[in-house]
């Protein structure tokens, strides 16, 4: 048991690191400048300062896989952000009075987004706001907070039974007192999870739009944007989808992987037999 | 699992049937007409079959000259040749037409055509039509029937464009009573009728039985219409469809190099595809700032990594097919120093709207590439075409930098609306275009010639490139039409060995 979820945990973090360290280091350094076109690099071979070769507008392919990094990560953060800023606090006003008709308005509406593809919001707002980076965030955070509401109201319902909380209302402490002091300690564990596997998510829903032409605006790099330019190519040089595709494949593995790592170490059961 | 494998029998048994269906009307003994059919692709669907009151390229690309006839149409050339009409006159003083007519011509429903459906079609234009294009007739001052097979037109003023406008769609002869459902039943003379249309899908046209011309090798063709340019190509692929009426991703044709498969046709359009720059504001209301943009692209690179160097370069409103045009594309050199200094050092950050097509998401980026080098930062939206792109760019004029495919034949007069999204105002233009039309034709070629310079010379937009024609079929596949400049789709010597 302890063995694999380590191994879960260490991979993952692993791949999650070097995404982080490949944005950041995007900052400072990229081989090319990743927008620049230059027509003598056309569909360049991989070699000679261009590790991964060119695209079509003879662009680094290397380059813009590094800045699309920063792409995924900047989605990838708000979008979970906007989420859980949200879906919190609904959830565990949710969790914390349960028969109240507050409660079943909020997991009622919260029924009503959940059941709303996040792909579908995010075309509807890109074609209502404008395509662009922002709007797919918006929008893939906003299907994304019941999912975090729904977690939290969970959770809530069980710290709310516990000893402590029930000794800290008899001792008449006032709810949001309770909430910060005792529920939301007890439930970030579970946040930590969902907002990981969330993140996995939010990754693949850009890179989706984006591939639809309602993410990112070209040129900014992008890694759903690198494999739509590369469909038409994809017969005569593959690797131009390759490497996006692998990038995208990985990004999400390693988020997927953190999550469910975390949740064994975090779960205090799991963690007693440890 | 058993049903399965019936069903997988039975679709065995229908591809087997299909084949050798394929293989009968392929044999057929000489002397019998072949059934034979094809399939072609293209990429936007008409919204309905009326063309006389709904905008759009698709419905004349389908049915102009393959179901409704003109008096005269454009051949491969660009010349205007005789259709309807066997031959005609024109008066010495230019304003009058008279054409003699084809006999024993019939249309679809089996009414015959005579001078009085000429007189009908026209007069149609002026009360019935809802285009804006409609306005190139307004120059007709009468249509009159001299006998049924001779028509005569008066025009209030000598006009060069008028015996071209009657080569489009506003031309097209219809029948007195065939008008009712234009939507959905086209009347007309050609040698294909509307066979079956099934919406979102495909349209069918069938050879004409009564048609009065040649008739055509076919038994029938349908076009099949896809969104997506991937989804078109693999259906060629897998033989789905016989040609792809207009390749959208140009990279892609290495897919079809194997010549004993494909052929691929590179003709040409009278596509412009148009950096348009708002003239009606700054920054590019000022000459200079438009002269330096034209100065920082590099066409030819833009050409070569955009659309994979298909298509030609052009420097002004005029393509090669037009009889008054003249290479301008030295006008402007790639000179991003001389660009820099047109700008006098100072920065600008422009917005760069443009429609999510993809020779446009293409171009813009190489643009903005090229642009960022000579101090210009343009941001690139792309809108969601046509509503958004129409409501924002066209029609409110909401940008300052926008890419787009001037398709329309002779479109240069476009540049006289000064109300026009483009906003360049130059009276001297319009003058020009004015007498041109009024002038004989050599006055009308030296003036257009003139118009076209002054357009460059004011920088009123840049010409990135001149819209490629390009057609794959499969080999054996003949009597494709290479060029597309008319606005139809010809299918009329369309054949399969």
């Amino acid at each position: 048991m302890r063995g694999r979820t380590n191994a879960g945990l260490v991979a993952g973090g692993a791949l999650v690191g070097l995404v982080v360290l490949t944005a950041v280091a995007s900052f400072f350094w990229t081989p090319h400048d990743p927008t620049l076109v230059d027509a003598a690099q056309k569909l360049r071979e991989p070699g000679g300062g261009y590790p991964l070769g060119a695209d079509k507008f003879g662009r680094d392919t290397f380059s813009q896989l590094m800045v699309g990094a920063r792409t995924t990560l900047y989605v990838g953060v708000v979008a979970v952000g906007i989420a859980a800023v949200l879906g919190v606090p609904l959830g565990m006003i949710a969790g914390m009075t349960p028969r109240g008709w507050l409660s079943e308005l909020i997991m009622r509406v919260n029924d009503l987004v959940f059941a709303f593809p996040a792909l579908l919001l995010a075309v509807m707002f890109g074609a209502v706001y404008g395509a662009g980076t922002l709007t797919a965030m918006i929008a893939i955070g906003v299907a994304t907070v019941p999912a975090f509401a729904r977690v939290a109201r969970a959770a809530t319902l069980q710290v709310m039974v516990t000893d402590y909380v029930l000794a800290a209302r008899a001792a008449g402490r006032r709810r949001p007192a309770i909430a910060v002091r005792h529920v939301l300690p007890n439930i970030g564990s579970m946040l930590i999870v969902q907002a990981s596997v969330s993140f996995a998510i939010a990754i693949l829903a850009e890179a989706a739009l984006s591939f639809l032409g309602f993410g990112t605006r070209p040129p900014t790099p992008s890694w759903g944007r690198m494999l739509q330019e590369s469909q038409e190519l994809l017969f005569s040089t593959p690797r131009l989808a390759l490497w996006p595709g692998l990038a995208i494949a990985l990004a999400v593995l390693g988020f997927n992987l953190l999550g469910d790592g975390l949740r064994d170490y975090l779960d205090p059961k799991l963690r007693r037999i440890r | 699992m058993r049903r399965i494998g019936i069903w997988i029998a039975v679709g065995g048994l229908l591809l087997a049937t299909a084949a050798c269906g394929g293989g009968d009307s392929g044999g057929s003994a000489s002397g019998t007409p072949k059934a034979q059919s094809l399939a072609v692709g293209f990429v936007a669907e008409p919204a309905n079959l009326d063309f006389t009151s709904t905008e759009g390229a698709a419905i004349p690309q389908a049915l102009l000259v393959n179901v409704y006839e003109g008096l005269v149409k454009l051949d491969q050339a660009g010349e205007i040749v005789p259709l309807l009409a066997e031959k005609w006159e024109v008066s010495d003083d230019r304003k009058t037409y008279t054409f003699k007519l084809r006999e024993n011509v019939k249309f679809s429903s089996g009414a015959p055509f005579t001078a009085d459906d000429v007189v009908f079609s026209l007069d149609r234009v002026k009360s019935d039509w809802k285009l804006k294009i409609k306005s190139q007739l307004d120059v007709v001052d009468k249509v009159e029937k001299k006998d049924d097979s001779t028509a005569v037109i008066t025009l209030k003023q000598p006009s060069n464009g008028f015996l071209y406008s009657m080569a489009t769609r506003l031309g097209a002869m219809f029948s007195r009573t065939g008008v009712s459902d234009l939507a959905n039943k086209p009347v007309g003379t050609g040698p294909y009728v509307l066979g079956s249309w099934r919406r979102g899908d495909s349209i069918q046209l069938d050879a004409n039985p009564s048609y009065w011309g040649t008739k055509p090798p076919l038994s029938s063709i349908t076009l099949k219409y896809f969104k997506d340019a991937t989804a078109m190509n693999n259906a060629l692929l897998t033989g789905g469809i016989d040609v792809i009426s207009s390749v959208q991703a140009p990279e892609s044709l290495q897919q079809f190099a194997d010549p004993n498969r494909f052929e691929v046709i590179e003709g040409t359009t009278n596509g412009e595809v148009v950096l348009s720059m708002n003239n009606g504001r700054p920054p590019f209301n000022d000459k200079k700032a438009r002269q330096a943009v034209r100065h920082a692209i590099d066409h030819k690179a833009l050409l070569d990594t955009a659309w994979a160097g298909r298509g030609g370069l052009i420097g002004s409103m005029v393509p090669p097919t037009d009889p008054w045009y003249e290479d301008r594309t030295g006008d402007y050199p790639y000179d991003p120093a001389k660009a820099k200094q047109l700008l006098g050092g100072k920065t600008y950050n422009v917005k760069m709207r443009i429609p999510n097509l993809p020779y446009a998401v293409a171009s813009a980026q190489v643009v903005k590439s090229q642009l960022a080098q000579v101090g210009i930062t343009a941001e690139i939206e792309p809108l969601e075409f046509p509503a958004r792109w129409l409501d924002q760019v066209f029609t409110k004029g909401d940008y300052d930098l926008s890419i787009i495919n001037h398709v329309e034949p002779r479109d240069m007069g476009i540049f006289a609306d000064k109300s026009y999204y483009f906003g360049y105002d130059n009276p001297e233009f319009g003058k020009l275009l004015a007498s041109a039309d009024q002038g004989t034709e050599q006055e009308q070629t030296d003036d257009l010639k003139q118009a076209a310079k002054l357009l460059s010379d004011d920088a009123a937009a840049d010409w990135l490139f001149l819209f490629p024609n390009l057609i794959v079929a499969k080999k054996g596949v003949t009597g494709l039409p290479e060029n597309a400049i008319s606005e139809s789709f010809d299918f009329t010597a369309l054949a399969k060995q």
